[in-house]
């Protein structure tokens, strides 16, 4: 289940993070983030898994993708901070 | 058609490029705009002429910015730069793409003068006008007039001593040279898509290593609640909708040219290039050639008015391109004002059979001119058949 949300406020950044993601092994989905983790309007998240999080942090992290925010996503849809 | 005007624009593509945009115009929707299928595929393709682009220049995807042409990606490079009254050095070969944009920023431009094929004079007249007033240094890479080739990565690096601003117009090189903007230390390097790159017109690539300005402001599908543009390139300066199916028929071009080796395309067009230069002087005609060349050739054929000895190619099925080629700055430099001269320009498919029929061609307009030139008894007389 992709339960975590990393955004990225473009979707070019999302694109190359995606890329990097893939390579890395990690399955994920680039995706317009849901407006309660994008208070900027228009954004974009890479959705993954919580158990590929650490690692995905450093993936992005070496590809010079910079993460704007990490949401984890709860059973019933709310979405907290996950790991700041 | 004998197309030899591949410095205007690349006339003939690989049929990928063609099928790449109508499949772009069936199936792609607005890129970033949206999360359906079909922007996420205009996405996609965006994203993937982006990143093999990147790739080819050795940068990062979001350093590859698109444009709608080399000029507009010129103006975003200068208008970034250049404050009115700025002291800005360029080559003396410059196109009006930089000269106008210079002129309309009130930039107090210094225009930089040496032999066309000398690499080693070029570096060295640079040197010479780089002084501590200079606020950015612009140089093309090859002159869309001569083909002749200019030392950016030596004219970057006394600009990186110094701490100039370097912008390289790559308008008749990308797809033709290596193009390495990091080695260079460019902060901005603009060029076309629909020349070397094989790709339609109404595109474009500027390379940023600097933080560009907007030229244009609009959406950018990102922060959009944010009244200013955003920083993170490349939505900086790609307000609006992109044109997608142009930029799809980029990437199959770029796809192309990536598949080959780009030393031997070069080889190959020098040695056309040498072969219609010889040719020419054959028939007695000016020539512009030197070391330092690549597949564009300027000419004049004794007794012949350059535009009318191009429509009369023209005529014969050949297509050139005479006068000024928009770098009256270049003709001055070169000395070959007022009149300009005529352009051959090459592409990884022109043909040596191509040239030696646009020899013949040259050989008949030779011929009618000596003949004329022999009832009349007047020299440098075109002749309008």
């Amino acid at each position: 289940m992709f339960d975590l949300y990393m955004t990225v406020r473009s979707v070019t950044r999302g694109q190359k993070g995606s890329d990097a993601l893939g390579r890395a092994g990690i399955s994920h989905r680039l995706l317009r983030a849901p407006r309660s983790i994008a208070p900027g309007g228009c954004a974009y998240a890479l959705a993954l898994s919580r158990r590929d999080g650490t690692g995905a942090v450093g993936v992005l992290d070496r590809a010079g993708v910079t993460v704007e925010e990490r949401w984890l996503r709860e059973p019933g849809g709310a979405f907290r901070r996950w790991g700041q | 058609m004998i197309y030899l005007d591949n410095a205007a624009t690349t006339l003939r593509k690989p049929p990928q490029v063609a099928r790449a945009m109508l499949e772009a115009m069936q199936s792609c929707a607005n890129p970033g705009r949206g999360g359906h299928q079909a922007a996420a595929r205009a996405a996609e393709t965006v994203y993937r002429t982006r990143a093999l682009a990147a790739a080819y220049f050795g940068l990062e995807p979001e350093q590859v910015c698109f444009t709608a042409n080399a000029t507009e990606g010129l103006n975003i490079a200068l208008r970034s730069l250049i404050r009115p009254g700025d002291r800005v050095v360029i080559s003396g070969l410059e196109h009006n793409a930089v000269t106008r944009t210079l002129s309309a920023l009130g930039a107090k431009t210094v225009p930089v003068r040496a032999p066309l094929f000398d690499s080693e004079a070029w570096t060295a007249a640079f040197q010479q006008a780089l002084d501590p007033e200079t606020k950015a240094v612009v140089c093309l890479h090859i002159s869309n007039v001569f083909g002749a080739v200019l030392p950016v990565e030596r004219i970057g690096g006394l600009c990186a001593a110094r701490g100039i601003p370097f912008v390289v117009d790559a308008s008749q090189s990308a797809g033709i040279l290596p193009l390495r903007p990091t080695d260079w230390n460019a902060a901005f390097t603009a060029m076309p898509g629909h020349k070397g790159l094989l790709g339609p017109q109404g595109t474009g690539l500027l390379l940023c290593r600097g933080l560009p300005e907007p030229l244009r402001f609009g959406g950018t599908g990102s922060s959009s609640r944010d009244q200013s543009m955003p920083r993170e390139l490349p939505d900086r300066v790609e307000a609006g909708t992109l044109n997608v199916p142009g930029i799809a028929g980029l990437g199959a071009g770029l796809r192309w040219l990536a598949e080959r080796d780009p030393k031997a395309l070069l080889a190959r067009e020098q040695g056309l290039l040498k072969l219609a230069a010889q040719g020419l002087n054959r028939l007695g005609a000016e020539t512009w050639t030197g070391k330092n060349q690549t597949g564009v050739l300027s000419f004049r054929l004794p007794g012949w008015d350059c535009e009318e000895a191009a429509a009369r190619f023209a005529e014969q099925g050949i297509a050139l391109r005479a006068g000024l080629h928009c770098a009256p700055l270049a003709h001055q430099s070169a000395g070959t004002l007022p009149e300009g001269t005529v352009r051959l320009s090459l592409s990884p498919f022109t043909s040596p059979r191509e040239i030696e029929a646009f020899l013949t061609a040259a050989k008949r307009l030779h011929i009618r001119t000596s003949r004329s030139q022999h009832q009349s008894g007047r020299l440098n007389r075109p002749v309008f058949p």
